[in-house]
């Protein structure tokens, strides 16, 4: 368990958001899972693009 | 599902620009498609063999590989083997007229694309909103004082997206209408109404020539507004695209002239065919505009439901640079794919209920705006440009209803309504 804020992170690309609170349950991915722990070649769900193409925006 | 190559008689519509104006039609050969041959090939006379991707997964898995699978070794849209040997004629030995980032592949799309990234980013966007915003009132204005009756897509929908990015590009009012004109003749080249005049439908190869003269007048209108650009930048993406830098040298002379032309043609093409779709479905459906009054917040997704509903790139062509198993199957290095982007929007194993309009529908992720490296590079000042518009009428607009039965353009490739006749009224002032 951990005291640090959730985060979220938006795609450059198309504007998708991941928000590590609410996870992406429909793609299997749990609510609470950091960005840091989506796989290597986890892509934007909305349009394809990289993990790479993510920013953290609060 | 078949194995066995598609029988031609059965896709040959998908090959024929006049089929995509009969929409319940061409819907119901790709539903069938997706059911019994959802990734196959087939033999049309006077085309090359492809495979046909009509599944929603498929297309995402190709259209994302785009090392693998190309844009720029043979012809990215569909293309007869006269019209394809006429454009190595004319380009000399080129598979592409224009070199926009549509035809661009990797590592050079990813160069090109960094140099107008900024300027369509969502920051870049936001920055014009106010702009745009003005001209979504403008022509939610002439709406209302024209009302109550008028042809929704060539006087709104035809009209506001061209001002909107034309105005980006900094191209003067006085030129809209040409660029409009040539706008038509590339992406509705086969529409009786819309299509270059003089054209010969008859001709296998007509793509292929109106595209030539498209291309011509384009660099001949931009040639001076470049050496302008370059002499004295302006805030404006003219001068963005005039002034790009490609590993440190101006960008080579076709694929800079394609830039202006992908940004002066399909910078407003689909957004119009989009937001002429959006008042069809208006029309049609009154509980829609209901729901949208009193839940304003739901114009982002009636947007996005739009685009998933008129899906105005309808299709695009790769070629294999490897072989690749996908479904059980495999393609071949070299073989032609044609990917669906209508089909794929429509797939009920990718959208619950895909031929209900819901403008609720959450989540949508349709590929409208294409999947992967090649997502539309206008994806925010499309969304928010058509989120400005419905946010000005749907307010005053208390009802609305057809007067005619509307009339999709005849085009294979980008389509959308060439006509939605309405009549309405509007909220008391």
């Amino acid at each position: 368990m951990t005291d640090t804020p959730y985060a979220l992170y938006r795609c450059e690309n198309c504007g998708h958001c991941y928000d590590e609170a609410l996870g992406a349950p429909e793609d299997g991915i749990a609510p609470g899972t950091r960005f840091a722990e989506l796989p290597d070649d986890w892509f934007c769900p909305q349009c394809g693009a990289d993990k790479a193409a993510f920013v953290r925006v609060d | 599902m078949h194995d066995d190559l598609i029988p031609p008689e059965l896709v040959a519509p998908a090959f024929n620009p006049a089929a995509f104006a009969h929409r319940d039609d061409i819907h119901a050969l790709f539903t069938r498609l997706r059911r019994d041959y959802p990734l196959s090939k087939v033999e049309v006379p006077g085309f090359d063999p492809h495979w046909i991707v009509t599944k929603y997964a498929d297309l995402r898995e190709i259209a994302r590989q785009d090392d693998i699978f190309h844009g720029g070794d043979r012809s990215k849209t569909l293309i007869s083997q006269a019209g394809e040997a006429l454009v190595r004629q004319y380009t000399g030995g080129q598979a592409n007229i224009f070199r926009s980032l549509v035809q661009l592949d990797p590592p050079e799309h990813k160069k090109y694309r960094d140099v107008t990234a900024a300027a369509f980013s969502l920051d870049g966007i936001k920055a014009a909103m106010p702009n745009v915003e003005a001209t979504a009132k403008l022509y939610a204005d002439k709406m209302f004082a024209g009302g109550p009756e008028l042809d929704f897509a060539q006087e709104v929908a035809f009209l506001y997206p061209l001002k909107v990015v034309l105005d980006l590009i900094g191209v003067p009012e006085k030129d809209h209408a040409k660029i409009l004109e040539l706008t038509q003749w590339l992406f509705t080249y086969a529409d009786p109404d819309l299509k270059r005049p003089g054209s010969d439908l008859t001709d296998p190869a007509e793509i292929t020539k109106t595209w030539g003269i498209v291309f011509d007048e384009f660099e001949k209108y931009y040639m001076p507004v470049i050496a302008d650009r370059r002499g004295c930048p302006r805030h404006d993406l003219a001068s963005v695209i005039a002034n790009g830098v490609v590993d440190g040298a101006p960008l080579e002379h076709r694929a800079l002239i394609s830039y202006f032309i992908i940004a002066s043609t399909a910078g407003h093409d689909t957004t119009a065919a989009t937001t002429g779709t959006g008042m069809w479905q208006l029309a049609e459906h009154p509980e829609i505009l209901a729901q949208l009054k009193a839940n304003p917040d739901l114009i982002p997704s009636f947007v996005e439901e739009t685009i998933r509903w008129a899906s105005p790139v309808q299709q695009f062509v790769r070629s294999a640079t490897r072989d690749y198993e996908i479904r059980g199957r495999t393609i071949r290095k070299g073989d032609l794919v044609y990917l669906s982007y209508l089909s794929a929007n429509r797939d009920e194993d990718a959208f619950v209920d895909p031929f209900k309009f819901d403008a609720a529908r959450s989540p949508n992720r349709h590929v409208g705006f294409g999947f992967g490296g090649h997502t539309c590079l206008g994806i925010h000042l499309a969304r928010m440009e058509m989120i400005a518009l419905w946010k000005q009428i749907i307010p005053r607009l208390k009802s609305v209803r057809l007067t005619d039965t509307p009339r999709m353009a005849e085009s294979e490739f980008v389509c959308g309504p060439k006509s939605v006749p309405i009549h309405f009224e509007a909220e008391p002032a």
